[in-house]
């Protein structure tokens, strides 16, 4: 009897969790997404970062600001936090592919610009082109476009370019005062300045090699491939013979060789947690946006005769870093995208867009948005340049490859191989890849 | 999903039925009397491990085996198609072309080659040195055994601080007061794979010394003293009494260090990135998954590695048993 009252007890609470777990989640529904028990459409949102972080906290502040703002049209967005691995992506991709087996993919998801290609021709994406009204999608510096059509809305945007110590500059008798991105210094001038610093007795430039393990190195160093006239893929992303191993991409290789031949620059600069350049020990330092605040918050005692940022050189063309996160739709089972566009739309307005990029100092991603960048301060120089001569990475499906092929060149020009030998290598590889993947 | 799954639930529980009815049968035809009640006590006993086993080894070793047929892409999880052997086709024609396939077959032939023996051999020579009667010995079986408490990610990390570049890295601190250069041990395609092998043995050592240890306490000591007493060295000893005791742990140890070996992934993975000179086959398989997402390709490289790992596991254990 005392078996049997255990028994039926144990059932019963069995019973009162399962019930009280489904009791917990939304009405699912075919169209237009989960309806909650107070009849608010839910718009399931996925962001890439933690949401104790600023700019987790910032999503946080837009996404209540929007479910008040639309609490009459009862539509109400749910937010999910997934942080990235900040060196392979495979923790989010994974999550990515997880949902999508199960059939509960967000129905908004914040990714990488290089994924976008992935995405979208695996059909993760949904096309946003008639969704997002043209003065929308002109008012964005850049956007994340596959085939033809628009796929992705930057959250923020980010450059890179060449911080600079204006005491060992003064000291090295260089004067860069004209180099600007209007008119940008060249390849020429850039190696003119590395010889007056070394000539100096100065470590003339980190130009970040010795981070070839992640994307760190690619996104720093695919502008000068550009730049020297080269290209990657073809244009429709499936083609690399020719192009990563084409005369343009080997001069653009060929002159961050020279850099090192030169020993203006160095896989070893740097190597102490970045300080070299804080410390005051090296002239020329290429970093992103990012570096801004840092040195601001850290680092600003360490420059007493100041510090800016140069542009990229320019070699045939001019060509600058750019591409950050951005926003998407899933092609997820809610077909009917009406509702899920205006919680998009809202999270990409001029003030959402200010409120996420104070909390992480990038720059806003919109043309609209007020700053009050005082001119000729680093972060004008940085807008200034995504907006003249900022080109995208390489719009591929097989852009992990493309990155891990990058670096490998990089790789071999510090094994004294040569630059050309370096690009067929990895040009055949990156090849094979490509044609694996028409096939998806 | 669910259907395979329940699938595979389905056979599982099949084949556990099968296993209790041989048994059933077996202790029949020794005249044994068969108590139901015993037989659902011992089962019922074995079910949570065996409930875990199915979820977080069978499920993912059997899923596993059928992807390596398939032309599973990571972002077409509901777009999956048999492809019969073109993922082991492509292994093979990635060997040949001497891609990254190949170059982590070498570096991982490479480290297995220098870090059995090297691990083993410092295992070995801390076990014997512990097990003397020594003044304050416990501070350094502790001190040996630390590293394996450690994380193996941190202590790749640790070690990227001692092997750093800068002229402030610990290594090359050292070197630097000889006059040397300060040098990229890591970035070396030369040296990289040397300190991996170092930092691997170094890392793992203690655990093999910990099982020496015990195999060592168990060889009578009656023997040392009659060897003793016959004039033989202390290197006699070694080799007549001491060796041929360990017999069974140094089996035990060879097979697990080389499967742990074969397996190794973490310590490249921190310290130099995929890299030509330094990936390995774990890595490369990991890369291939879940970098370039191709699922089916990554597993049938690991269905691979099992049938050569196991496989060359059967041959050192034939081998090792001859002697005995």
């Amino acid at each position: 009897m005392r078996n049997f009252i255990k028994k039926a007890v144990a059932l019963a609470l069995s019973c009162t969790a399962a019930l009280g777990l489904a009791g917990c989640g939304e009405t699912p529904d075919a169209e237009t997404g989960a309806v909650d028990e107070s009849g608010n459409t839910v718009v399931k949102v996925m962001f890439h970062v933690d949401e104790s972080s600023a700019e987790g906290k910032a999503y946080k502040q837009r996404v209540s600001a929007f479910n008040t703002d639309y609490k009459s049209e009862n539509i109400k967005i749910s937010a999910t936090f997934k942080a990235r691995d900040d060196n392979s992506m495979t923790g989010y991709d994974t999550e990515l592919s997880s949902m999508l087996n199960a059939g509960n993919l967000p129905d908004i998801i914040t990714f990488d610009a290089p994924n976008c290609a992935s995405y979208a021709a695996t059909g993760l994406l949904y096309d946003l082109s008639s969704l997002v009204p043209q003065d929308v999608q002109d008012d964005f510096i850049s956007l994340n476009e596959y085939d033809g059509k628009l796929y992705g809305l930057p959250i923020q945007e980010s450059s890179a370019g060449f911080f600079y110590n204006k005491a060992l500059l003064d000291q090295a008798g260089v004067n860069v005062s004209g180099y600007t991105v209007e008119n940008p210094w060249t390849f020429d001038q850039f190696k003119e300045v590395c010889q007056k610093l070394k000539n100096a007795g100065i470590q003339a430039v980190d130009m970040r090699l010795r981070e070839n393990t992640g994307e760190q190195s690619t996104y720093l160093l695919y502008p000068f491939i550009y730049a020297a006239g080269g290209q990657f893929v073809s244009q429709d992303g499936f083609t690399a013979t020719g192009y990563f191993n084409g005369t343009g991409a080997e001069s653009g290789f060929r002159f961050i060789k020279d850099l090192v031949d030169a020993q203006y620059t160095s896989f070893t600069v740097g190597a102490d947690s970045n300080s070299d350049f804080m410390n005051g020990k090296v002239g020329l330092y290429l970093s992103s946006g990012w570096t801004i605040p840092d040195i601001r918050e850290k680092y600003e005692s360490n420059f007493p005769s100041g510090w800016g940022i140069l542009p990229y050189p320019k070699g045939t063309v001019a060509a600058s870093a750019t591409g950050s996160w951005s926003f998407g739709i899933t092609d997820n089972q809610h077909t009917d995208k009406s509702k899920i566009i205006k919680a998009l739309l809202y999270l990409v307005t001029p003030e959402s867009s200010k409120a996420i990029t104070n909390a992480t100092g990038m720059i806003p991603a919109l043309k609209s948005v007020e700053t009050n960048y005082a001119a000729g301060s680093p972060e004008s120089v940085l807008r200034n340049q995504l907006q003249t001569t900022g080109k995208e990475r390489p719009v591929t499906v097989g852009y992990p490859k493309f990155s891990t092929c990058f670096r490998n060149v990089l790789t071999a020009i510090n094994g004294g191989k040569s630059v050309a030998e370096a690009l067929n290598t990895e040009a055949t590889s990156l090849q094979q890849e490509l044609n694996k993947l028409k096939g998806v | 999903m669910w259907g395979s799954v329940l699938l595979i639930l389905a056979c599982f529980v099949a084949l556990f039925v099968a296993f209790s009815v041989k048994d059933v049968v077996a202790m029949k035809k020794r005249g044994g009397k068969y108590r139901i009640k015993t037989t659902m006590a011992a089962y019922g006993m074995l079910a949570p491990a065996i409930v875990l086993a199915f979820i977080f080894v069978m499920l993912p070793i059997i899923y596993s085996l059928g992807y390596s047929f398939t032309d599973f892409y990571l972002l077409k999880p509901n777009d999956i198609h048999f492809c019969m052997l073109d993922n082991f086709k492509d292994i093979f024609r990635e060997i040949g072309a001497k891609g990254d396939m190949y170059h982590a077959i070498v570096n991982t032939a490479i480290f297995v080659v220098c870090v059995v023996p090297l691990q083993i051999g410092l295992a070995l020579g801390l076990a014997l040195f512990v097990n003397r009667k020594l003044r304050a010995v416990g501070i350094f079986k502790v001190c040996f055994f630390a590293p394996v408490v450690i994380s193996l990610t941190i202590t790749a990390y640790l070690w990227m601080q001692i092997l750093s570049p800068s002229q402030y890295g610990l290594l090359n601190s050292f070197l630097g007061l000889f006059g040397a250069e300060p040098q990229d041990f890591l970035n070396n395609q030369k040296t990289a794979m040397l300190w991996i092998v170092l930092m691997s043995a170094w890392q793992g050592c203690g655990y093999q010394m910990l099982i020496f240890l015990s195999g060592l306490t168990n060889i009578r000591k009656e023997l040392y003293e009659a060897a003793s007493l016959d004039g033989a060295t202390a290197w006699d000893q070694f080799l007549h009494i001491t060796c041929p005791g360990l017999r069974s742990t140094f089996l035990f140890i060879v097979i697990t260090v080389f499967v742990g070996a074969c397996r190794v992934m973490v310590q490249p993975m921190v310290l130099t990135g995929y890299q030509t000179h330094t990936m390995t086959l774990s890595y490369y398989m990991y890369v291939q998954g879940y970098t370039y997402r191709w699922v089916g390709y990554s597993s049938a490289v690991a269905l691979l590695m099992t049938i050569v790992i196991g496989s060359i596991t059967l041959i050192q254990r034939r081998v090792l048993r001859e002697k005995d």
